[in-house]
């Protein structure tokens, strides 16, 4: 939701604070500032409105908060009251239950025009089209009081309007020309058989254009679970959409909705032709909520006067009787203040969560230790592991069809998956790690000894399973035998325990079900953490494959070799060295020189990139 | 200042450390550019002449006495022998050798492991929790509406039957935890999630969750704050500057979003703050009555916090890594170490 600062100004004409501090006094109150931003020579600020407050999606309802907060006057616009003809409005409803409250009515002797520059500008500032005064004009009224309205051409709805559920599918055609196939249950607007609306998007065949005299405009609020599953199926968010698929205020209506008669009377001539119809078939109301002031300060953990809670729970157009204790009835404009933890919430939001202590974390008392031992566990076969040498990936938990078992038993199987490449949750870490193992070879990282410790799945008659598992790549078998004889031997479980039947690895992958290990382990490794101070790692995106060149070097008489890997580790710089080694000294008896092989492996640059780096440091060029 | 209960502390963490690595990572906590010492040092300057005096004398002391016992654990871990190597046992025809090498933890695990230590010394369990959840465990006992976007099959990935679905987020393990566990309790869990969310630099559909809940009598919003300060300070140093403002979570009531200048601008606006020159770190609040309702908790006589943080982003920037696919995507690697003849 984007607002010019100026505009909020104009409800608020007391707020004298600097639009940086406008967006941070919202941002405080729970309205996110993503960005500020000076276009046209007003400043915008951009803010996240949540879910539940749709309140405050238009002008009105963030002028609110910041009246609450700095306890300022509203002003709201001024218009002489409104006279309404007898003739009753062409409109039926035939949802009830889709349809929470509709008011519309006509006006004729319209003199449409494009719009004066102040509404172009503003609408052009919150990234919405001017098109002509008309429907500016309804669009203004939505960025202003958060609720949506529409404006039809009369003369293309001859037969006036019908608010009703689908029966059956059929197309439709939105203002921006899209066609829309409508399955049947669509919540519509029909004038004869055509569909001239959709809840949240208008139709081409009934826009009001230059030449429309006769409108029929209305202003409506719906069931919002239903906007969202329309808006959503037809994968058309629109700024209406946005705001009716949440809960907004059908008290709200009759305020908005003059205010749009009125802009339409002041800046297109219309006068009202028709009655004010008004479908409101279950009014909504809100409930008392029992409030008790000094439950504020324990919820808080600091103290806030009573005083304070019931002010600004009055500002916030609460009705509040003192009985036994406090009775406070929400106002309809927020449907999100049900309980009494909500009005808490309320009375520290505006005092300010910027005001609770800091420094106090909770007690460090300890409960009784409810950490399953499996964690432990993990944590000691992480800790052997990379003593031995062994690095750690992560991987995705999902395969695809040609990795599983050909039986396909007991796979599981995702519904919606993003990547249609990779439905099933993998029953064996081996899979993931042949991946990791193909793209350290893609990157021509080597050697690689790496472990996974992850979760595998499957179902079975008891339903979906999973556990955890350990998988290990090692190329050289011996070493891999080597390396698990000492894992075993650090975690003193016995590999040739029958119950665990462990055989010499047979492949370079090799893998074993945790929770059937730990079974065998001693109590100190499933009762204590592991690292109590964890270890600290270094890790590189890989962008490109690794380089390797090699390089020789004559030298006069024999150096430590620790001391050449710093002298030329330092000449080529750590940024794009990924190893540095000797891999051959000879002394030739003739010359008596030596000569150092080095071979260097360089990251993340091009093949000639690597070329010049290397010349450059060996002196070779 | 470094107190002398920390002071203790840490001279027992160096001599039982058992690796070159923990070693290593003490000794950058004490004596490096920026840990503890120097800290303390550069707080000195603000202190008057005589206390400057007599502090300073200390820290120094305490400097010696750390180096001291560094030098000295370096020693008995060189006589050591390795655990294993990863050579071969019988030696090359060249007689190759090659210095011990330690494996590394993957950067998400190492965040995981950095945050549960410090919940552990705030007295929490560590937790865990499936994967594949229920309806029941993942919304319902959340206090999440039946019509709530997130139920959504754009934004969940459900399993081939129905009411299954990978968990959304940790907060599953929470409505588990509040189930099962008898209050008091405290408890941190690390997590893997899931969304249905097309994949790009900057996106994934899975992602990690750090959640924290704590359930005993009189818990406030001055608790949890204090808490996640205390975890940001430890993180990012003293000067950590954590904000919190009033966000929405059906399970959380007041609930609060939890913001951390940037640290790659320090709040002056940049590519990875979006110009805000925060970074949002995560969300938290008092867990809501109906949540411990469910759970069959009376919310009259236990309060609770409860808070999620998203770890990828946090890592990425840690880490230097420019794309979120690096965390699962097969290019993350680690350097080999120096090999010699």
């Amino acid at each position: 939701m984007k607002i010019i600062h100026s505009q909020l100004q104009k409800l608020l004409p007391g707020l004298k604070t600097s639009p940086q501090q406008t967006a941070n006094d919202l941002t405080l109150l729970g309205h996110f500032c993503a960005g500020l931003e000076k276009k046209q020579k007003e400043e915008i600020i951009d803010l996240e409105i949540r879910q539940n407050r749709a309140d405050c999606l238009g002008y009105y309802g963030l002028a609110k908060e910041l009246s609450v907060l700095h306890r300022l006057p509203l002003s709201l616009p001024q218009y002489p009251q409104q006279k309404f003809k007898t003739n009753p409005v062409p409109i039926t409803v035939t949802s009830p239950n889709g349809v929470q409250r509709l008011l519309a009515c006509t006006l004729n002797q319209i003199k449409n025009s494009p719009s004066p520059p102040w509404l172009a500008k503003l609408l052009t500032l919150h990234d919405i089209n001017p098109i002509n005064c008309l429907v500016d004009l309804t669009n203004y009224i939505m960025i202003y009081w958060g609720l949506p309205c529409h404006a039809f051409d009369q003369g293309k709805i001859p037969s006036g309007l019908v608010w009703e559920d689908s029966t059956r599918s059929q197309s439709f055609t939105t203002l921006d020309g899209t066609v829309l196939n409508l399955d049947p249950n669509t919540l519509q607007i029909k004038s004869d058989s055509n569909i001239v609306s959709l809840t949240f998007i208008g139709g081409k065949n009934s826009k009001v254009d230059l030449d429309s005299t006769d409108i029929l405009i209305e202003m409506a609020v719906y069931d919002p679970t239903r906007v969202r599953h329309d808006s959503r199926q037809y994968k058309t968010i629109t700024e209406a959409s946005v705001r009716l698929d949440k809960f907004l205020d059908p008290n709200l209506i009759p305020l908005a909705f003059s205010h749009l008669i009125s802009l339409i009377e002041t800046h297109c001539q219309g006068q009202i032709s028709s009655d004010l119809f008004d479908f409101y078939p279950k009014p909504t109301q809100t409930l008392p909520i029992t409030f008790h002031p000094e439950k504020v300060n324990l919820f808080a953990g600091i103290s806030i006067p009573k005083q304070f809670s019931l002010t600004t729970l009055k500002s916030l157009d609460c009705q509040i009787k003192k009985e036994k204790n406090y009775s406070v009835t929400p106002p309809t404009f927020r449907p999100d203040l049900n309980i009494e933890e909500d009005l808490i919430e309320e009375v520290i939001r505006f005092w300010g969560y910027q005001h609770i202590p800091t420094n106090k974390p909770i007690s460090s008392r300890k409960f009784k230790d409810i950490t399953p031992p499996l964690v432990y566990f993990i944590e000691h076969i992480q800790k052997i592991l990379i003593s031995l040498g062994y690095d750690e990936v992560r991987s995705w938990p999902l395969i695809s069809e040609k990795q599983a078992p050909k039986n396909k038993k007991g796979l599981v199987y995702t519904e919606n998956n993003i990547n249609n490449h990779f439905p099933i949750l993998r029953h064996s870490l081996l899979p993931s790690l042949e991946n990791q193992v193909y793209q350290y070879q893609r990157f021509k990282v080597h050697p690689v000894q790496i472990f996974e410790i992850g979760k595998v799945y499957y179902q079975n008659k008891k339903g979906f399973q999973e556990k955890y598992q350990l998988g290990l790549y090692q190329p050289n078998l011996s070493i891999l035998d080597k390396n698990l004889r000492e894992l075993f031997k650090s975690l003193k479980i016995k590999p040739s325990c029958p119950s665990l039947n462990i055989s010499p690895p047979i492949s370079p992958y090799w893998e074993i079900d945790l929770e059937k290990l730990i079974k065998f382990a001693p109590a100190k490794l499933t009762k204590t953490p592991a690292f109590p101070n964890p270890p600290q790692t270094k890790s590189y995106e890989l962008k490109k494959q690794i380089i390797t060149l090699d390089a020789n070097l004559i030298l006069k008489e024999k150096k430590s070799q620790e001391k050449l890997l710093k002298i030329y580790t330092r000449k080529i710089g750590e940024r794009y060295l990924w190893s540095l080694s000797i891999t051959d000294i000879y002394h030739d008896p003739q010359t008596k020189k030596y000569k150092y092989s080095f071979r260097a492996s360089y990251f993340n640059l091009s093949s000639a990139q690597a070329k010049k780096i290397h010349l450059k440091s060996f002196n070779l060029v | 200042m470094l107190t002398q209960k920390i002071g203790k502390e840490y001279k027992k963490n160096i001599k039982n450390s058992s690796s070159f690595q923990e070693l290593e990572s003490l000794r950058v906590k004490l004596l490096g550019r920026r840990g503890l010492l120097k800290q303390a040092f550069t707080d000195l300057k603000k202190s008057n002449p005589t206390q400057k005096k007599i502090q300073g004398q200390k820290l120094n002391k305490l400097k010696n006495n750390f180096e001291k016992l560094i030098i000295q654990k370096t020693k008995e871990l060189k006589a050591l022998k390795p655990l294993a190597s990863t050579l071969p046992s019988s030696p090359t025809p060249r007689n190759i050798s090659q210095s011990h090498k330690f494996g590394h933890l993957h950067p998400i695990t190492v965040t995981e492991l950095e945050i549960n230590s410090i919940f552990r010394s705030l007295g929490f369990s560590v937790y865990d929790g499936p994967e594949i959840e229920t309806d029941e465990y993942c919304f319902q006992r959340l206090n999440v509406p039946p019509d709530h976007p997130s139920r959504d099959l754009q934004d969940s990935i459900y399993i081939r039957q129905p009411t299954f679905l990978l968990r959304t987020q940790t907060s599953s393990i929470e409505a588990r935890l509040l189930k099962k566990e008898k209050p008091p309790f405290k408890a941190a869990f690390p997590g893997r999630t899931y969304r249905n969310e097309k994949v790009n630099k900057s996106n994934h559909f899975i992602f990690h969750q750090y959640q924290g809940v704590a359930v005993d009598k009189n818990i406030s919003l001055k608790d949890l704050i204090g808490t996640l300060d205390t975890l940001f300070k430890h993180l990012y140093g003293p000067k950590a500057k954590v904000r919190y403002r009033p966000k929405y979570y059906p399970e959380v009531e007041p609930g609060l979003g939890l913001d951390l200048v940037c640290f790659s601008c320090q709040g002056q606006g940049c590519p990875l703050c979006k110009g805000a020159g925060w970074l949002e770190m995560g969300g938290a609040g008092l867990i809501h009555p109906h949540v411990l309702k469910i759970a069959g908790i009376n919310p009259k006589k236990w309060h609770g916090f409860a808070f999620g943080l998203g770890l990828d982003r946090w890592v990425m920037a840690k880490y230097q890594l420019s794309d979120i696919r690096t965390l699962l995507g097969g290019n993350l690697a680690y350097k080999p170490q120096e090999k010699t003849l």
